[in-house]
């Protein structure tokens, strides 16, 4: 009726005003703003009386109370007297270590998976595909809790601690992951400029030869080049400038490790079952991809003569990337989402210390949500706003 | 070629192939699968026996901890762990697995949950049955009459007006679906039918056919009303209710809300009326860029802010308008995804017949819409099946809230490993059977767009 009607209200104006395509839809638009006004106001309503009733005030004025309860573990450092929006802070520093190194961990884990689903070996692809539906199909908040009470919390106590590698530098524990922590020295600066300087020359030494290969159809691998570079540079300023970079070893003293670098065992119980639990999907978008190329492609790379890894290299794999970004940077942003699981063990994250501690003690429930809710959205947003700079690189290429 | 007689000087001359050889032993049969597909090359052999190493290594372990060191019969943890320290406690799964499905429902209440699963499962198994008329009204009136019925068997009490007719006509359209099912498929004739056919009305006009099926059912509807008056069930509240019940009582809701929700929100989206296209964008983009359990914490802290005072939403409730609200938001972007698949020309097309909005994406665009979103469809239930599990965390009894509670049991204090082994095997089986029949319902309704 809508499309047909279109035509003919302008022709008949005797119709009637009813089946009028813009006189409805008008009708309708303002019968939901007048219903969603009319929500919002009485909710605003109910909730002043509310907090009227309960002697409490909006405001976010609350943020710069002491907050006066204690942290586990923060990579930022804080003090019981510290503010609420040093928590806020905290919590969103918290979230974001967590969030970031288990993205990385779960791309290269899920790659690793989605090779081995299309391995020829029948084996190996179905032990792949069990890894994949088993972990699907199971909650990651219940395997986020196998993993920090069936696992870290059964590790023994800092006596009796296992030594990875024999040498007395990981340790792991009841208490956590000791590590050896870095401790730069004055003159480090020098080692990390030339890190930077070494990876500019990789990219102009690839480049340099990508331009040659098309100017002159001469191909020199810029592999071996770069890769001297990239060791070869900062390992000699290092030794150069006099090695200004110390460790500081976990050592055992009295109860517990003293000095090196901490990871909680909640930390490790909720990266690992963040990356494996996503890695079982990155890997099913990696196999997507793989397969959405078509085997043609394949074929007429053969038939040029590239060889097999020149194929992968070149042919297949930016074709299959095409396919499988969009929903890994997705799965990336359901990683960080996802990360807030971390209040059922206790790491705290963002929701843990900010939408459950602080909302207990401050009572300031609107303020609060508004807020965790504001950094979801704002890394949601930027997440797919990078998306789309993406697709739009990418759809430029398409003919 | 058989009624030409060929002459028998010429048959000396024709060419008779020998019979051909057969394939290589190494291609074929068992040893040539082996070959094929395990040891091809020497990389490939290595990674057989590295898989099989794994194997072995990952069967061994579960078999020593689950199986030859587990204990079955014990009254305590302490028991088990002097029986077997190393060993799986299976006793505490048996002692505990009633409330790992019932939570703290009552244990002499506790078939009443079990006879609306039944119930439920007799209600759609009809829609699986061949030669069965009318299996969209049978599913239909499973989704959207059940409710009532297993909303007053799990809590009980006394049953306002309401709920009195509701339950009525629950119980009369269970009675009816299955009498007209048995009709079905012994006279190959649906109950509608049969009831003109009794009736003598099936000579006179099309039009006075409906009569005869009304006078039917209210007489139906007269008749249990007055059975079930004055049958009541003892009234059980929602802090009882807890393990794989309270799951499925979520997620059920969950999902019977989202696919309606999520189709309304994603024609939203896509209206040419940008009042109702931002509303809906909005509440998609929000709810989708948060995780669940910020949603939760939402309607358990803010809920009671937002309703009037007096109104008191219990924990239950809010978890569920959450999670409602939440999967609706994700199941538009699924269904958003299948309408911008569906060709414009069938839009064009359909108007061109005359169809109006509503009939077109009733009849024409959400037919071939929903066959090709079936697999995300079932992702997103599984995915709210699974989600549902965030409840434990705001303070509800649901499967993994009674493992807690479980493992801080003063006699069974720190068992957790068993019970969430088990809890994973539930949750899988349900998850699997359900993305499986996805794949394979994906394939019987794409049949017809093969070539």
């Amino acid at each position: 009726m809508a499309v047909a009607d279109k035509g003919l209200s302008g022709a008949s104006a005797g119709s009637s005003i009813l089946n009028d395509e813009r006189y409805r839809s008008v009708f309708y638009q303002i019968v939901v703003f007048g219903l969603i006004a009319w929500t919002g106001y009485y909710l605003i309503a109910n909730t002043a009386n509310n907090l009227q009733s309960r002697g409490m005030s909006v405001g976010l004025d609350f943020l710069s109370g002491e907050a006066g309860f204690s942290i586990a573990w923060s990579l930022l450092e804080f003090k019981p007297n510290d503010s609420y929006f040093w928590v806020y802070l905290i919590g969103i520093t918290n979230t974001l270590i967590v969030s970031f190194i288990a993205i990385i961990l779960t791309t290269i884990l899920g790659f690793f998976v989605g090779i081995m689903r299309l391995s020829s070996n029948w084996l190996v692809s179905n032990l792949a595909g069990w890894y994949v539906e088993i972990l699907r199909n199971t909650p990651l908040l219940l395997q986020i809790i196998f993993w920090y009470l069936g696992v870290f919390s059964l590790l023994p106590r800092p006596k009796q601690s296992l030594d990875f590698g024999g040498a007395e530098l990981f340790f792991l524990n009841n208490r956590g992951f000791y590590m050896p922590k870095a401790v730069p020295g004055e003159l480090f600066w020098i080692t990390v400029i030339a890190i930077l300087v070494a990876i500019a020359g990789a990219i102009y030494l690839t480049h340099r030869s990508n331009r040659i290969q098309e100017a002159t159809g001469e191909y020199h691998s810029a592999f071996w080049p770069s890769l001297a570079l990239l060791i070869g540079l900062p390992l000699a300023v290092f030794f150069a400038s006099g090695s200004p970079l110390g460790f500081e070893i976990p050592a055992l003293k009295g109860f517990n490790f003293r000095g090196g670098g901490r990871i909680p065992p909640a930390m490790c119980a909720l990266l690992i079952a963040l990356v494996i639990y996503h890695s079982s999907y990155a890997g099913e978008m990696v196999r997507a991809g793989i397969m959405s190329v078509s085997h043609g492609q394949t074929e007429a790379s053969y038939s040029l003569g590239l060889k097999p890894s020149w194929t992968m290299r070149l042919v297949i794999i930016p074709q299959a990337m095409r396919a499988i970004i969009p929903p890994m940077i997705s799965l990336w942003m359901n990683v960080v989402k996802n990360s807030s699981l971390a209040i059922a063990i206790g790491y705290p994250d963002i929701v843990s210390v900010f939408m459950q501690t602080s909302l207990n003690q401050s009572g300031h429930a609107i303020e609060i949500v508004a807020m965790v809710m504001l950094f979801y959205m704002t890394v949601s947003l930027s997440i797919s706003a990078a998306l789309n700079v993406y697709n739009k690189h990418v759809q430029l290429k398409e003919r | 070629m058989t009624d030409i007689q060929a002459p028998s000087d010429r048959e000396l001359l024709i060419f008779k192939p020998k019979p051909s050889q057969p394939p290589p032993p190494a291609t074929t049969g068992l040893i040539g699968w082996l070959r094929m597909n395990l040891f091809s090359s020497v990389s490939n052999t290595l990674l057989t026996v590295i898989g099989f190493y794994l194997i072995y290594l990952v069967a061994s372990a579960v078999n020593h901890w689950g199986i030859e060191l587990a204990v079955w019969n014990a009254d305590t943890r302490r028991e088990c762990l002097d029986q077997s320290p190393y060993g799986a406690c299976w006793a505490g799964v048996f002692v505990w697995f009633n409330r790992f499905i019932y939570g703290r429902y009552p244990d002499l209440e506790q078939w009443r949950v079990s006879l609306t699963w039944v119930i439920f499962a007799a209600w759609m198994a009809p829609v699986w049955f061949p030669r069965v008329t009318s299996k969209v009204a049978i599913g239909l009136s499973a989704i959207l009459i059940y409710p009532f019925l297993a909303g007053y068997f799990y809590l009980g009490g006394e049953r306002n007006w309401f709920m009195e007719i509701m339950v009525s006509v629950a119980i009369l359209s269970f009675v009816l679906c299955w009498a007209h099912v048995l009709l079905c498929l012994i006279t190959g004739r649906g109950l509608g039918t049969t009831i003109i056919s009794l009736s003598g009305y099936a000579g006179k006009h099309d039009k006075t056919h409906k009569y005869p099926i009304i006078a039917f059912g209210a007489v139906g509807f007269v008749i249990v009303y007055a059975l079930i008056s004055g049958w009541t069930l003892k009234e059980i509240g929602t802090n009882n209710w807890g393990g794989l019940f309270l799951t499925l009582v979520i997620s059920g809701i969950g999902i019977a809300f989202a696919l309606p929700a999520g189709i309304v929100l994603a024609l939203g989206r896509r209206s040419k009326m940008p009042v109702i296209r931002v509303v809906c964008v909005a509440f998609i983009e929000l709810l989708r860029s948060v995780p669940l359990i910020t949603v939760l914490f939402m309607a358990t802290t803010m809920f009671p802010l937002f309703l009037p005072e007096g109104l008191v939403f219990n924990k239950l409730a809010s978890a569920i308008v959450a999670v409602c609200l939440f999967s609706a938001a994700y199941m538009a972007e699924t269904v958003r995804g299948g309408l911008q698949a569906i060709n414009k020309g069938q839009y064009e097309a359909a108007a061109a017949i005359g169809l109006g909005y509503w009939p077109m994406m009733a009849l024409i665009i959400m037919p071939q819409a929903l066959k090709l979103m079936i697999p995300n469809i079932v992702g997103s239930f599984i995915g709210l099946f699974k989600d549902t599990t965030l409840v434990s965390i705001i303070g509800l009894y649901d499967m993994l809230g009674m493992i807690k509670a479980v493992s801080q049991n003063p006699q069974w204090i720190g068992l957790h490993h068993e019970p969430l082994v088990t809890a994973a095997m539930i949750f899988f089986i349900g998850c699997f059977a359900m993305s499986k029949y996805s794949r394979h319902l994906e394939k019987k309704l794409g049949q017809g767009d093969r070539r």
